[in-house]
């Protein structure tokens, strides 16, 4: 047996294990903290770390809503999916990029799933919820006759009711197929903000024979119960493609473009399901995370320090690189693994890997220290003692990364269970699946990589090869 | 490993192999205590079941459909006085807890569970936190969370978590037998199982007692656990399956796999104290910060932890051992 362990043993260079540790430390360090620097007030992100990840609407407060057409309507797959884009139009209308938006064909619903705007003042997520899902019926109606005004939160007159010939409806927004804000020029050079409809073909020959009935007249476009605008006809449109112009800014001609746009459909959306949290409980949540994480560091590397000594050490060192790893793969650091929107289980699954991250080293550690015991030389326990526990680390690691796999199918938003349970959005314990898988691979190129490597090479040292920096008795 | 192969026709007693094997150091008897082990695991299972009786489990609104709100306040309120006054504003009957912010940040919070597995109109959330500014308009009432499921979606998504869960279960197994072939792998991929089992229910039992409605936490921790505990399963087999080749065939499998235990149990209780410690620390700041939804989530899981530990050395393995003597009796009838 002892040709065996010599054949086997391969001294690794001592200058090694400074080199790993030392990599393993910067690196961790630049996935921590990022690496930034300043060009005046713009803020240039070579290296992504903590403070560039994106917390989901746990932490940073948000809204989340299902919506379904109301009235039991059953709607079609296209219906379905334009009054999802208007939702996407809307998000992105009002500035909001880091949405999640699914649209559940099978059940007929829509899934959103926003965080507040920075701008945001209110927080109020009712109002922010009738906002997205007020899809309403758009009308085209005769004159512009209304009941009352009102003076909307933006200052504008609001101009609410059709009263006598306006009552009357000559087309309704089954007959549009779009609408886009755009510009043209004016004699004098000047843009011009238009928003341009194109109508679908039976549309095109309503809006001919209306345009012929009331030309030089006004025809009112109508959002339920809202006038959106009152433009006069100035032509015959036959072809399917108005334009509508007036004192538009780019907004406002947006604006109505989108108005006009979410008008088209035949029904209203209600709301199924609805959740919101308020910033300043994410807030909370994220700094006892933070000194939670903190501290159950300091509290696993004393452990590892104490029963382990040396090993236990070399394991703080891999534990600190597993998480700057699992940081990394969760912020965008490398540019190949686009980031990933962290929750409060994301955050607990992140600790979480922190306690179980040590399995490796322990399970090395311990065998170490019992071939120790057994009477081996130094070199013949590190040996055969990382040899050993390989097995048992492998085959215990592959279960929780088959456990997280199924965490993020299961959570996430696009998985083998859609076909039969339909999309959902991605819950927050997505993310627990996410931290725990990356966690344990982490750990597993920490663990069984660079803790072997550093631990070789520091048996180098004379002054180290005591057998009790190993797990042995104290006299030896 | 040449001269192992001249043990392999010898039975040794437990102090022999002791000596040979284990550095001549005390190999602990886990199979048998086994009478010990299955008696407290299942009286924990009957008060767990007749707990379950009294108390009845509540699945979360998550699962059921409902709506709960939870406003923050400052300022003392009486809280029997708020909960009347939110009753009077609600037309469903409600159920309020209080809970604090030790760290002052989110102030006093009062949560408010509607009855019924309806999802509510956004206009309650709106006119209720108008009610309630309006009352009280000096204790800046503010909505923190809200959360209203429709019954149907609650139920599709209870049983995706329930399909998920059994697919894992089934993974696992599968796992285990191919890579344990050596020594039975599928009575070890059952026993693992019964060990996986043991500990759901110790989840559940912890959920029944502690009266916490059955959540997305749940089936997170249980998926979680599920991992975890074979993880300790699995290295005790795997050090089965090394002392066996060691000590030779003859010898006895409970002996051997008291002699894998003894030498893995350190290992095993080790990664529990880390793992624990890390859940511990995060489920008292989560008290100390009153963010429910963690400490939903690390109370069950510190449960699970330790539950598992336990489970794969007193439950999977001594029933292991059982398994094996069994077939092995029957095949000498044979």
């Amino acid at each position: 047996m002892n040709t065996e362990v010599k054949k086997g043993m391969k001294r690794v260079p001592k200058p090694v294990f400074f080199i790993v540790a030392l990599l393993i430390l910067a690196f961790s360090f630049t996935a921590i903290f990022g690496v930034a620097y300043y060009n005046g007030d713009n803020k240039n992100t070579v290296l992504k770390g903590i403070g560039d990840i994106r917390w989901g609407i746990d932490i940073r407060g948000g809204v989340e809503a299902t919506f379904r057409p109301a009235d039991g309507y059953d709607a079609t797959d296209e219906e379905l999916e334009s009054a999802k884009s208007i939702i996407e139009l809307r998000m992105v209308s009002q500035g909001i990029t880091d949405y999640e938006l699914y649209a559940d064909k099978g059940s007929d619903r829509i899934i959103v799933r926003f965080p507040w705007k920075s701008d945001e003042k209110t927080f109020d997520a009712v109002a922010a919820i009738d906002e997205i899902s007020s899809t309403a019926q758009l009308t085209f109606r005769p004159g512009n006759s209304y009941a009352s005004t009102d003076i909307g939160s933006d200052g504008e007159y609001v101009y609410k009711t059709p009263t006598g010939e306006t009552e009357t409806v000559l087309m309704d927004g089954s007959a549009v197929k779009s609408a886009t804000a755009g510009y043209t020029r004016d004699d004098k050079g000047d843009a011009q903000y238009i928003v341009s409809l194109e109508l679908t073909d039976e549309g095109a020959k309503t809006f001919a024979s209306i345009t012929e009935q009331y030309l030089q007249k006004t025809v009112s476009i109508w959002m339920d119960d809202i006038m959106l605008s009152a433009p006069t006809v100035q032509a015959v449109i036959s072809d399917g493609q108005a334009q509508i112009s007036g004192n538009f800014t780019a907004e406002t001609a947006t604006a109505l473009a989108n108005k006009i746009n979410a008008g088209a459909l035949p029904f209203h959306l209600e709301t199924a399901n609805y959740g919101s949290i308020d910033p300043s409980l994410g807030e909370n949540s994220l700094v006892a995370m933070g000194y939670a994480g903190v501290i159950a560091f300091i509290v696993i590397a004393l452990i590892m320090i104490f029963f382990y000594r040396l090993p236990g050490f070399i394991a703080i060192i891999s534990l600190i690189g597993q998480m700057g790893l699992s940081i990394a793969a969760v912020s965008g650091y490398f540019t190949t693994i686009p980031s990933f929107t962290m929750t409060l289980p994301g955050i607990a699954g992140l600790i979480l890997s922190i306690g179980m991250g040590v399995d490796c080293n322990v399970i090395t550690a311990e065998r170490i220290k019992e071939e120790i015991k057994a009477g081996r030389t130094l070199d013949g326990a590190l040996d055969r003692g990382t040899k050993n526990s390989l097995s048992a680390i492998i085959d215990g690691n592959m279960t929780v990364v088959i456990v997280s796999l199924i965490l993020m199918l299961v959570f996430g938003p696009a998985n083998i269970l859609s076909i039969i349970f339909g999309e959902s959005t991605t819950g927050t314990i997505y993310s627990f699946g996410f931290t725990l898988l990356v966690g344990v691979i982490s750990n597993f190129i920490m663990g069984i990589f660079f803790s072997r490597v550093m631990l070789r090479s520091i048996a180098g040292f004379k002054p180290l090869r005591k057998k009790w920096l190993f797990g042995g008795a104290k006299n030896d | 490993m040449t001269n192992n192969s001249t043990k392999a026709n010898v039975q040794m007693t437990v102090e022999e192999l002791a000596q040979k094997h284990n550095g001549g150091r005390k190999i602990i008897d886990f199979v048998g205590k086994k009478k010990i082990f299955f008696g407290i695991s299942l009286t924990i299972m009957i008060i767990g079941i007749i707990c379950n009786f009294i108390f009845g489990t509540t699945l979360d609104i998550q699962f059921s459909g409902g709506a709960s709100l939870r406003f923050s306040y400052t300022g003392q309120i009486d809280q029997t006085e708020l909960h009347d006054f939110i009753q009077e504003k609600t037309t469903d009957k409600i159920t309020t807890s209080f809970s604090k912010d030790m760290m002052g940040n989110s102030g006093n919070n009062v949560a408010v569970q509607f009855s019924g597995n309806d999802a509510i109109s956004t206009d309650i959330q709106d006119s209720l936190e108008a009610d309630l500014q309006e009352k009280y308009p000096d204790s800046s009432f503010k909505c923190l969370e809200s959360t209203s499921v429709d019954a149907s979606m609650g139920f599709s998504f209870l049983l995706k978590c329930l399909v998920a869960v059994a697919i894992a279960s089934a993974l696992m197994v599968l796992y285990v037998t191919i890579r344990f072939k050596k020594i039975g792998g599928l009575s070890a991929g059952v026993m693992a199982l019964v060990a996986l089992f043991h500990d759901i229910a110790l989840i559940y039992f912890l959920y029944v007692i502690f009266q916490m409605p059955i959540d997305s936490n749940f089936i997170a921790v249980v998926l979680m656990i599920l991992g975890y505990s074979l993880n300790d399963t699995i290295v005790i087999y795997d050090r089965v399956r090394e002392e066996r080749k060691l000590v030779g065939r003859k010898q006895d499998i409970g002996d051997v796999f008291n002699l894998a235990c003894t030498k893995t149990i350190r290992r095993t209780i080790m990664t529990s104290v880390t793992t624990l410690c890390a859940i511990l620390i995060v489920y008292i700041l989560a008290v100390v910060y009153n963010i429910p939804s963690v400490q939903g989530f690390a109370l069950p899981m510190m449960i699970g932890v330790i539950s598992g530990c336990y489970s794969s050395i007193c439950i999977a393995g001594p029933l292991w051992v059982m398994w094996r003597h069994h077939k092995a009796a029957k095949n000498e009838e044979k």
